[in-house]
C-alpha cells in the first residue's frame, strides 16, 4: 500500500484526491512548451488565415486564400521536389559514408583518432562560416572548375552556382559534407554495440567482410539507420540556412526549399506574414505526418532477450 | 568666428521654430516643447555607423546637450526588429522610413506627423523645400506624413574605372556597338567589362531592367509597374531580348548568375578588375580618397591605390535616340516614435538634419546621398577626391540630372513585381533554362502585382 493510499483512508472516510506533487517540476517545461511553442504554432495558424505586414498595420480576413496560393503556386510544388531530392541524396550518401567510415573505424587502422576528427569537424562548423568556401569551390572560377580543367576536362567547366540544373546539387553537396560526419558518428556508436561473437560466428562460418556488413552489420544498426532517415526528412523539410547563404533560392527559384520560401515572404519589405504563416503550417502538417508514419512503419518488433555477449567495442577495448 | 556665429543663428532659429510647432495641433505634432538637452536613440539600416556618427558629432557642435545614440542594423535585420520593438513601445525615438515596399503603412502609423513642426520650420510651402516628390513617397494611404526626408538617391547609371579606359585604349560607350567594341578592347587587357551580380533574390537587376527600359521606352517601365502595361508587352520582350543580347555578345558577364551585385560585383570593381557597374549615386562616396581606400580594403586589397572612378550615363542600348533617364526617390527619413519620451530633443535632431542647412550639408559632404533640402550642394573644398579636376564636375553634373529625375525607383514597384523582374532576367541569364523570351515575359507578367502607390 502505497503512502498516499494510506494518507487517504486516515482522513475520516471522506475520499481525498492525492497531492499531485509532481505539477511543481512539471510546471515550469509545460508553461515554456505550451505557453511559448504551442502558443507560436496557433497564433501561426491563426495569421495563415489574414493578410497582415505585422505590427499595426491592418489585418485582413482571408478565408483559405493563403494555402490555396501556396498550392497553386509551382515555386510551392518546385520547393517540396527539391526537398525529397535533397532528402533522398542527403540520406544515401550519409548512410553510405556513415558506415563506410564507422566500420573502417571499427578496423585497425594506423591514425583512426586524426580520421575521426578530420571525418567528424565539419559536423560542428556552422554552415555560415563554410558558406564563403563552398561559393568559392563551386563558383565559375573556383574550385571545382579548376581541377576539371587541370584534369584535361574543362569541357565540364560551368557556372554550378548560378545555373538552374546545377544549384541544387551545390546546395545537396554542402549538406552532404557535414552529413557524413553525423552518420559516421552515430553509427560508430551503434556499431560498438553489436555483439562481436556474432560476428566471429560469420566469419567462422565462411562469410566475408561484404556480407557480414550487409547480413549482421547493417540490420544491427537499423534503428540508427531509421533515427538519421526521420533527422534528416526534418533537416530537409526545414532546410534554410545552406541554400539561402550559397544562393538565396535561385537562380529562378531553383534551389527554393520552403524554409527559405518563408523566410523571403517574412524579411522581404512587403512583410507577407500571413502567407508566410500558411506555409509555415503545411510545413508542420507534412513533418508530423510524415514523423509519425516513420517512426509507425520503423518502430521495432518487441526481440527477444538477446544474449549477453562481448560487444565491438568490449573486443576493440580489450585488444588495446 | 563667422560660421559659429552663423550655426548659433540656426540654431535659434531652429530652436524658435521648433518650439513655436510645439502649439500646433496633436494629431499631427507633438505637445511636447523641442528641447536643448536630453537623449535619443536611432535605429536604422543606414547610414552606416562611422557616417552616422559623423552627423552626429556635427549635430553636437551645435546642440551639445543631446546626446544621441545610433544603432545600425543589416536591411533585413532592421525589418525584423524595428516592428516588436514600437510595438511593444520599446522602440527607438527615432527610426529609418523608406518609402519603397510599403514601408510608410506598415510603420508609419508608429510615427508622429511632422507636417505642422516642418511648416513652422520651412514655411507653408515646406513640401516644395524638399526634392521632388520626397514628401508624397513619405506619406501613407491616409495622408500622414510618416518622415521628414534626409536625402534622395538615384540610379539607372554606370560608374567607370577611367584608369582602365586608358589603359584599353577604350572610349566610353554611349550605344550599344560602341559597349560591345569597348568591352572587346578591356577584354583583351584582361579585365571584367560590366560588373554585375544577378543572383539570388537581391533586386539590383531590376535596375538593369529598368535602365534598358527607358532606353526602349521611357514611360513602360513604371506604366507596366502600375498596372497601365503589361510586362509582356513588345517593349518588355524587347528589353529582356537586349539582356540576353548583352550576354552573348559579352557585355554582361558569364558569371552573373554566381551571387548577388554585393558583394560580387561591388568587390569585382573595387579591386580594379572591372571597368564598369551599374550602382546609384550613393557610389559617389568612392570617389573620395579616404572613402575608395576603405572600399577597397573591404573588397580584399591589401595594398589600394585608389582609382579614378567615374559616372557614365547609362548607354541608349535600343538606339533609339531615348538615351537612358535616371530614376530616383527619397532614399529615407527620419520618423520620430510618438511613443518616444524625448520627442523635445528628437524633434530638434531630426529637424536639424532634416531642415537646416548645417545638417544637410553634412548629408551633401557625404556625397552618398542627395541632399533632401533644395539648393543643398556638397562644399567641394571639404570634399577630397581621388582626382578633384575630373571627378568633381562629373559628380556635380550627375547631382544636377539626379535632382531633376521624374521617375522613381521603388517607391511605385511592389516587392512582389520586383522579385517576378529578378527571376525573368536570371531565367534570360540563365544558359540551361530553354525557354523563349516571350515565354518568360509572360511569366513576369502573370507572377507581378500593380502598384497602386502614387496613383
Amino acid at each position: 500500500m502505497t503512502d498516499v493510499a494510506v494518507k487517504t483512508r486516515l482522513r475520516g472516510g471522506r475520499k481525498v484526491h492525492p497531492q499531485p506533487g509532481g505539477l511543481r517540476w512539471v510546471a515550469p517545461g509545460f508553461v515554456l512548451s505550451v505557453g511559448l511553442i504551442y502558443y507560436c504554432i496557433f497564433y501561426s495558424g491563426f495569421l495563415s488565415f489574414f493578410s497582415w505586414r505585422g505590427g499595426a498595420s491592418k489585418m485582413t480576413f482571408l478565408g483559405l486564400d493563403n494555402y490555396t496560393k501556396a498550392f497553386a503556386s509551382s515555386v510551392f510544388w518546385s520547393s517540396i521536389a527539391h526537398t525529397l531530392i535533397f532528402y533522398v541524396v542527403v540520406f544515401a550518401v550519409q548512410v553510405v559514408g556513415g558506415v563506410f567510415f564507422a566500420a573502417a573505424m571499427h578496423s585497425k587502422i594506423l591514425f583512426a583518432t586524426l580520421y575521426k576528427v578530420i571525418i567528424f569537424v565539419p559536423v560542428v562548423i556552422a554552415p555560415a562560416i563554410m558558406a564563403p568556401a563552398h561559393i568559392q569551390v563551386w563558383s565559375s572560377d573556383g574550385t571545382v572548375n579548376a581541377l576539371l580543367s587541370d584534369l584535361g576536362m574543362g569541357w565540364l567547366a560551368q557556372g554550378w552556382i548560378g545555373q538552374s540544373s546545377t544549384s541544387l546539387l551545390v546546395v545537396t553537396m554542402a549538406q552532404c559534407w557535414g552529413a557524413v560526419g553525423f552518420g559516421f558518428l552515430l553509427y560508430f556508436a551503434s556499431m560498438g554495440q553489436i555483439d562481436y561473437e556474432i560476428l566471429e560466428a560469420a566469419r567462422i562460418d565462411g562469410a566475408g567482410n561484404l556480407r557480414i556488413l550487409w547480413s549482421i552489420i547493417l540490420p544491427n544498426v537499423k534503428a540508427t539507420t531509421i533515427s538519421l532517415a526521420i533527422l534528416n526528412f526534418i533537416t530537409a523539410l526545414k532546410l534554410f540556412d545552406n541554400p539561402w547563404l550559397l544562393t538565396q533560392g535561385g537562380p529562378a527559384h531553383s534551389s527554393e526549399f520552403l524554409g527559405t520560401m518563408i523566410y523571403s515572404e517574412v524579411s522581404g519589405q512587403s512583410r507577407n506574414l500571413g502567407y508566410a504563416s500558411a506555409l509555415s503550417m503545411i510545413l508542420l502538417v507534412i513533418a508530423i505526418a510524415v514523423s509519425v508514419v516513420m517512426n509507425t512503419r520503423g518502430t521495432e518488433r518487441p526481440t527477444r532477450k538477446r544474449r549477453r555477449g562481448r560487444t565491438i567495442a568490449d573486443k576493440e577495448t580489450q585488444d588495446v | 568666428m563667422k560660421s559659429r556665429l552663423f550655426a548659433a543663428v540656426a540654431a535659434s532659429a531652429l530652436v524658435i521654430s521648433l518650439a513655436a510647432c510645439s502649439s500646433a495641433t496633436s494629431a499631427q505634432a507633438p505637445a511636447v516643447s523641442p528641447a536643448t538637452s536630453g537623449e535619443v536613440s536611432w535605429w536604422g539600416w543606414t547610414p552606416d555607423t562611422p557616417v552616422a556618427q559623423k552627423y552626429i558629432a556635427a549635430f553636437n557642435k551645435e546642440f551639445p546637450n543631446i546626446k544621441v545614440t545610433y544603432k545600425n542594423y543589416e536591411n533585413v535585420d532592421y525589418r525584423n526588429a524595428i516592428t516588436p520593438a514600437l510595438d511593444s513601445g520599446t522602440g527607438p525615438d527615432i527610426y529609418d522610413i523608406s518609402p519603397a515596399g510599403g514601408s510608410p503603412e506598415t510603420w508609419g502609423s508608429y510615427a508622429l506627423d511632422p507636417s505642422s513642426f516642418a511648416q513652422t520650420t520651412l514655411g507653408s510651402d515646406w513640401q516644395n523645400k524638399f526634392g521632388s516628390g520626397y514628401v508624397k513617397e513619405l506619406t501613407n494611404s491616409d495622408g500622414k506624413v510618416t518622415a521628414l526626408p534626409l536625402g534622395g538617391m538615384t540610379a539607372g547609371f554606370l560608374w567607370y574605372n577611367a584608369n582602365i579606359f586608358t589603359a584599353a585604349g577604350a572610349t566610353l560607350p554611349t550605344d550599344y556597338t560602341s559597349w560591345v567594341t569597348a568591352c572587346q578592347k578591356i577584354k583583351a587587357i584582361g579585365k571584367t567589362c560590366l560588373a554585375m551580380g544577378a543572383g539570388g533574390q537581391d533586386t539590383f537587376p531590376t535596375e538593369l531592367v529598368h535602365s534598358i527600359a527607358n532606353s526602349v521606352d521611357p514611360a513602360w517601365f513604371l506604366n507596366a509597374a502600375t498596372g497601365k502595361a503589361k510586362w509582356n508587352d513588345p517593349q518588355g520582350i524587347e528589353v529582356l531580348n537586349i539582356i540576353k543580347k548583352m550576354s552573348d555578345d559579352g557585355i554582361i558577364p558569364k558569371n552573373v548568375l554566381d551571387n548577388g551585385q554585393y558583394p560580387l560585383a561591388n568587390e569585382e570593381f573595387m579591386k580594379g578588375d572591372a571597368a564598369m557597374v551599374q550602382m546609384g549615386y550613393w557610389y559617389a562616396q568612392y570617389s573620395g580618397a579616404e572613402s575608395a581606400k576603405t572600399a577597397m580594403t573591404s573588397a580584399g586589397v591589401t595594398n589600394p591605390q585608389p582609382f579614378v572612378q567615374m559616372p557614365l550615363m547609362f548607354p541608349d542600348v535600343a538606339g533609339k535616340g531615348n538615351g537612358s533617364a535616371v530614376f530616383g526617390e527619397a532614399d529615407y527619413g527620419l520618423a520620430i516614435n510618438k511613443a518616444s519620451k524625448n520627442v523635445g530633443a528628437a524633434e530638434t535632431f531630426v529637424g536639424w538634419m532634416t531642415m537646416s542647412k548645417n545638417g544637410q550639408q553634412n548629408v551633401a559632404n557625404a556625397i552618398d546621398l542627395i541632399p533632401a533640402l533644395n539648393g543643398v550642394e556638397p562644399d567641394w573644398n571639404s570634399v577630397k577626391l581621388v582626382d578633384q579636376a575630373q571627378q568633381q564636375p562629373a559628380i556635380a553634373k550627375l547631382l544636377s540630372s539626379s535632382s531633376a529625375t521624374t521617375q522613381t525607383r521603388q517607391w511605385q514597384t511592389t516587392d512582389t513585381t520586383l522579385k517576378a523582374i529578378v527571376v525573368a532576367v536570371q531565367q534570360v541569364l540563365d544558359p540551361t533554362i530553354k525557354k523563349s523570351v516571350t515565354d518568360i515575359a509572360k511569366q513576369m507578367q502573370d507572377s507581378s502585382e500593380a502598384s497602386t502607390v502614387g496613383k
